[in-house]
């Protein structure tokens, strides 16, 4: 049943099936106006069929010659690629250190937390850290931030980014001593102007700008980050049907995923919580369910201890889980300025 | 299962009188030959004007069928199978090699289920480690969540230590086996298993370094976005890419190790997903699951050909 395996829609397959033609060999010596004639269908629609047909059984002659699949690497290479990826720094350096230098490239990061305890500070943050040059250590690139809630404030973004370009002028005053050349060219208008904003009002509007940042990704190749802020808000209220949310929310993170590995830019979503009832006892969990939290690569979780803000590493596949104190300046995140901070390793 | 039209060309005495008195009895392709009485169509055979082209006809299909099936085998020839070709390959990891007796079988579909950040990627990625020493793995990823630093550091762990230029070169020759591919939907899934399968048919004829794990991490994700609506075809593809890993993992001696996640069940406790239709399908089901804040994980079999269901162990990565 070979027919199972091509990506046409229902219908097609249907009338495939029913004329007799069940497997891919059975589409191959038959031209597209027989098979319009055959299945009752137009001449483009059956065009379309075997082009598919034929795609998957080109994939079948071609031989193996260096690679096992079409587009596998091996780890050797994924290795020495891995090493020149940079991060995103969060302008903390005890955060940074937990996540191993910043949020990394090519993964989808989940960031989850009670209200008040910094995520937009902290996504905002990250849209404008991206923008660091090169020559700072940053990845010089723009930032995508998707607004669902509408908490995005323009006066702060500029505030975040003003204090950025201060640190950076700093930096080049200790380190690289040359004043001639120690102008900063960047302005706070040139980092507002590289963040894309886009306002969603609906989850069938955030759904079509997943599907829409293909094209626009194609088109911007610098963006270096996505920022969702926050991706559970119009899936918890008013959603009756819970299997099309948890479909709906599985494509949506395939497609992130497959954004993140195709241009190599980092995703971050920030998600809000929920009280989860086991064992008779209440715990706060991230929300949107299991289904949800099985899909993304990394999880922050933030929270409070005592009157202090810490972030706790739940998910990574390569870093190991900790926590690290950090807070919430008149000039973004920085590290906490407590005396008793230390990180603390499980 | 062609139709019988196409079968024309290579079968001559398929021609246009077979063929119309086949339609007229409503059969337009081998597989609707099958499902018919062949002897009630003999008979009408007999009563037609050329019977002795109806019945040549006939038999060259029953003989084009006859090509099709799988070959017989005895209970002798599958043990010898078995002892030459299923070993087991260790993971690695002594508490899971303890539980399942040696570690997971080749020849047959492992899972891996658990909630979230239960160890189930680490389990993976060390089985991938050890058996890359001496065998290829595959590793197909739907979460971006295959790390080579992992990689080496467990095989850093496993060496004697030694100069930096050895090591460099054994981690070269053991990460070049491994290779790892991203898939994002299940369509992509099936086109590199198709691929996969010619690569192993060829494989088979020669020697050398085989190819001899699969890990999917995770099926779950792949199949979640298409499984519970109104039609059945989210179903129709999860047990088909069942039954093609497991025909993948018997025909070429794989080990195949796939990973699925979990749902709330009833009263708060969690439950493997994908729901039932699923859950005959792997032959073996561990659970995982990790004490909060510690090293430690708790794996306990679900279902296993030879090892009791329910036995638990801990062990830590």
């Amino acid at each position: 049943m070979e027919i199972w395996r091509l990506p046409i829609s229902a219908s097609q397959r249907g009338k495939l099936i029913s004329s007799g033609y069940t497997s891919l060999s059975s589409l191959s010596s038959i031209s597209s106006s027989d098979l319009a004639r055959e299945l009752k269908v137009s001449e483009s629609e059956a065009m379309n069929i075997l082009k598919v047909a034929s795609h998957s059984r080109g994939s079948e002659t071609s031989n193996a010659s260096c690679s096992i699949v079409e587009g596998a690497q091996s780890a050797w290479d994924m290795l020495h690629d891995e090493e020149s990826l940079m991060h995103i720094t969060t302008s903390s350096a005890d955060l940074d250190n937990i996540l191993g230098g910043g949020i990394h490239c090519k993964e989808v990061t989940e960031i989850g937390g009670v209200p008040g305890i910094g995520k937009t500070q902290l996504g905002i943050q990250i849209a404008v850290n991206v923008q660091i040059p090169n020559d700072f250590g940053g990845l010089g690139g723009k930032a995508i931030y998707i607004d669902t809630e509408g908490s995005f404030m323009v006066e702060r973004a500029f505030q975040i980014a003003e204090a950025c370009i201060e640190d950076m002028s700093e930096y080049n005053r200790f380190l690289r001593k040359d004043f001639q050349e120690c102008k900063i060219k960047m302005l706070p208008q040139d980092i507002l102007e590289n963040i894309f904003y886009f306002r969603i009002c609906s989850y069938t509007e955030q759904i079509a700008l997943i599907n829409y940042l293909d094209k626009f990704l194609s088109e911007h190749k610098d963006v270096k980050v996505i920022v969702v802020d926050s991706v559970t808000f119009h899936f918890r209220q008013d959603f009756d049907d819970m299997a099309l949310r948890t479909r709906v929310l599985s494509g949506m993170a395939l497609k992130l995923m497959n954004l993140a590995k195709r241009f190599s830019l980092a995703v971050v979503l920030l998600n809000q919580v929920t009280t989860k009832h086991t064992e008779a006892s209440f715990q706060l969990a991230l929300a949107l369910g299991d289904s949800w939290s099985h899909t993304c690569t990394n999880r922050i979780v933030l929270y409070w201890n005592g009157n202090e803000r810490y972030a706790y590493i739940d998910k990574s596949p390569s870093l190991r889980s900790a926590s690290a104190a950090y807070s919430v300046t008149a000039r973004g995140i920085r590290n906490s300025s407590s005396s008793c901070k230390r990180i603390k390793m499980m | 299962m062609a139709r019988l039209a196409n079968l024309e060309t290579e079968y001559p005495v398929l021609d246009s009188t077979v063929r119309n008195f086949c339609a007229s009895h409503g059969i337009f392709s081998v597989e609707d030959f099958l499902i018919h009485d062949l002897y009630m169509l003999a008979a009408f055979a007999e009563q037609n004007d050329s019977s002795e082209r109806l019945k040549e006809g006939i038999a060259q299909v029953l003989s084009i069928i006859d090509d099709m099936h799988q070959p017989w085998l005895n209970g002798m020839e599958l043990l010898e199978d078995a002892k030459r070709n299923k070993h087991v390959f260790p993971t690695g990891i002594q508490g899971i090699d303890l539980l399942l007796g040696d570690g997971i079988h080749v020849g047959q579909l492992t899972e891996l289920v658990g909630p979230s950040s239960s160890g189930k990627t680490q389990v993976c990625l060390r089985t991938a480690s050890n058996v890359a020493r001496n065998h290829m793995v595959l590793y197909l990823d739907t979460g971006n969540s295959f790390s080579p630093q992992r990689i080496a550091y467990f095989l850093g762990k496993t060496i004697s230590p030694s100069s930096a230029q050895a090591k460099n070169q054994f981690l070269q020759k053991v990460m070049s086996n491994i290779s790892c591919h991203s898939v994002f939907d299940i369509f992509a899934m099936f086109d590199v298993l198709h691929q996969l399968e010619s690569y192993l048919r060829c494989q088979d004829g020669r020697g050398g370094c085989q190819m001899r794990l699969l890990i999917v991490d995770s099926i779950s994700s792949l199949i979640s976005p298409v499984l519970g609506s109104s039609s059945t075809l989210g179903r129709a593809l999860m047990t088909s890419a069942g039954y093609l890993l497991k025909k993948l993992a018997h025909q070429h001696n794989l080990a195949v190790l796939i990973i699925n996640h979990t749902v709330g069940g009833e009263g708060g406790s969690s439950k493997p997903a994908l729901g039932d239709s699923w859950k005959c399908i792997p032959h073996s089901r561990l659970f995982l699951s990790c004490d909060r804040g510690s090293n430690t994980y708790n794996v306990s079999i679900l279902r296993h050909p030879s090892m009791a269901s329910g036995k638990a162990a801990r062990f830590v990565i």
